[in-house]
């Protein structure tokens, strides 16, 4: 759905909205493109930092870093790739120079005591507690598999989107996420039951 | 097993593998029911991954996000710059974009039904609660309104038979969309629940996916994008119920395109 708003181009926005104050440069609007696009950064920074918080402080810097180089963006790209592109980098980058974080180079269930992996309460119960296992175990996934899966899985970017967002080789996009998806799979595990399921043993 | 290739298979079931080699993976898949079962299972996998994730998409955003999209306020720099007898104009322009900035954004907190399904749900709760005037061309009008809405959409829709389903056609009307018209078909059944299907032209470079669900205020909506059309199936039924009823429209829907 976001994609709609894209392929008129940032800059295009940028003059419809222009209207509004003629005479300035940039418009005091909140950039229409860049609104659209928060909900999915929102969801991608839990998915990568595991925590609420922390999952907002990175979308903010991402959207203040994309609304600085908006001119940037390709027309006709996928803008959400690109944010995401640069959410990737300023993540990494926040790692390599947080030497706390640096130590700890695994995410591994971050979220899973977090509030970031908690489900709205929206959906029936029934669906919910399904939903919710699903959440848990990917948190369980390594975080290089875990944003191959979402990227591939959630957001339906293209295989060379994701390697270019992530700045590895398609073959190491595939190969994750073939891993992800079999962890994934054996860990829900195929024919659900009623039953409280035991603890699975991921390894 | 099979020479197809992992990577083929993942291609496959995510819609991404190249015109070319799809047919040859299709034929494979014909050949052995496994790698057709390890398909479905990725395909279910990501179903249910969308369908945990996308709960997420219709949280509130936060204001300081919206701040970040927007630059600083100007104003004082700009008016230091600027003739003094420019000064009271700008002052007026800017408080109505302020004014209308703080709209937009008292919609984005209020939770803009900016997502297909909840927009669809909206609309459904909107309509189907309506006794007297649900739709604006009923069905004994059909062929008109196939036609009108064919018109309105730019490419060719019209309401599939759902009477297997125990579901007649009500009639249909044309919805706003958030970037595009909407058609909107109505269906009954005996008891008088009803049930709507949502068509329009999905974002320009989004591919076929499979069938997603989502539920919204309390209407479950199964959503997918099938060969340039997004469809909307909304109703207050359970899942199980509307899915099956999702798959009838599909197959409806599917013979005549070819």
């Amino acid at each position: 759905m976001a994609a709609a708003a894209l392929a008129h181009g940032l800059d295009a926005a940028f003059a419809r909205n222009a209207g509004a104050s003629a005479m300035s440069a940039d418009p005091p609007l909140p950039h229409p493109d860049l609104v659209a696009a928060i909900p999915r950064l929102r969801r991608y920074a839990r998915v990568l930092t595991g925590d609420a918080t922390r999952a907002d402080d990175l979308v903010q810097e991402t959207l203040a870093r994309g609304w600085e180089k908006r001119r940037l963006w390709a027309a006709g790209t996928d803008l959400r790739a690109w944010l995401f592109t640069i959410m990737h980098n300023v993540f990494v980058n926040q790692r390599a120079v947080n030497m706390r974080d640096a130590q700890n180079v695994s995410l591994d269930g971050d979220g899973e005591s977090g509030t970031a992996w908690q489900l709205p309460v929206r959906a029936p119960q029934q669906a919910h507690v399904e939903l919710a296992e699903v959440l848990r175990e990917v948190t369980r996934l390594p975080r290089e598999q875990r944003e191959v899966l979402v990227l591939a899985a959630v957001e339906e970017l293209r295989y060379e989107e994701i390697a270019a967002v992530l700045s590895i080789p398609v073959g190491t996009v595939m190969s994750r996420l073939s891993r992800a998806r079999e962890k994934l799979r054996r860990a829900v595990g195929e024919p659900r039951t009623d039953a409280p399921a035991p603890l699975k043993i991921v390894r | 097993m099979t020479p197809e290739t992992d990577d083929d298979l993942h291609a496959y079931a995510d819609g991404q593998l190249p015109e070319a080699r799809r047919l040859a993976f299709e034929q494979a898949m014909a050949r052995d029911p496994a790698l057709a079962a390890q398909v479905a299972e990725v395909r279910r996998q990501n179903a249910s991954l969308r369908d945990a994730f996308d709960a997420w998409l219709a949280e509130p955003v936060p204001q300081r996000l919206l701040d970040a999209v927007r630059p600083p306020v100007r104003g004082a720099t700009w008016r230091r710059l600027v003739a003094p007898i420019a000064a009271s104009a700008a002052t007026l322009v800017l408080g109505l974009a302020g004014g209308w900035y703080a709209r937009d954004a008292a919609l984005e907190r209020a939770g803009l039904p900016t997502t297909f399904p909840r927009q669809a749900a909206l609309t459904h709760a909107l309509y189907a609660a309506d006794a007297n005037r649900p739709v604006e061309v009923w069905a004994s009008e059909e062929k008109r309104l196939a036609n009108w809405l064919t018109r309105r959409l730019g490419f060719p829709v019209h309401p599939p038979d759902l009477n297997s389903a125990g579901y007649a056609l009500v009639g249909g009307r044309l919805v706003a969309g958030a970037e595009q018209p909407t058609a909107l078909f109505m269906y009954e059944d005996a008891a008088k629940n009803r049930l709507t299907l949502q068509a329009r032209k999905p974002p320009s470079g989004a591919g076929d996916t499979a069938f997603r669900y989502a539920v919204e205020d309390g209407v479950g909506v199964y959503y997918w994008i099938d060969d340039h059309c997004a469809y909307a199936l909304s109703g207050t039924l359970d899942r199980a119920q509307l899915l099956a009823i999702g798959r009838l429209v599909y197959s409806e829907l599917a013979p005549e395109k070819k």
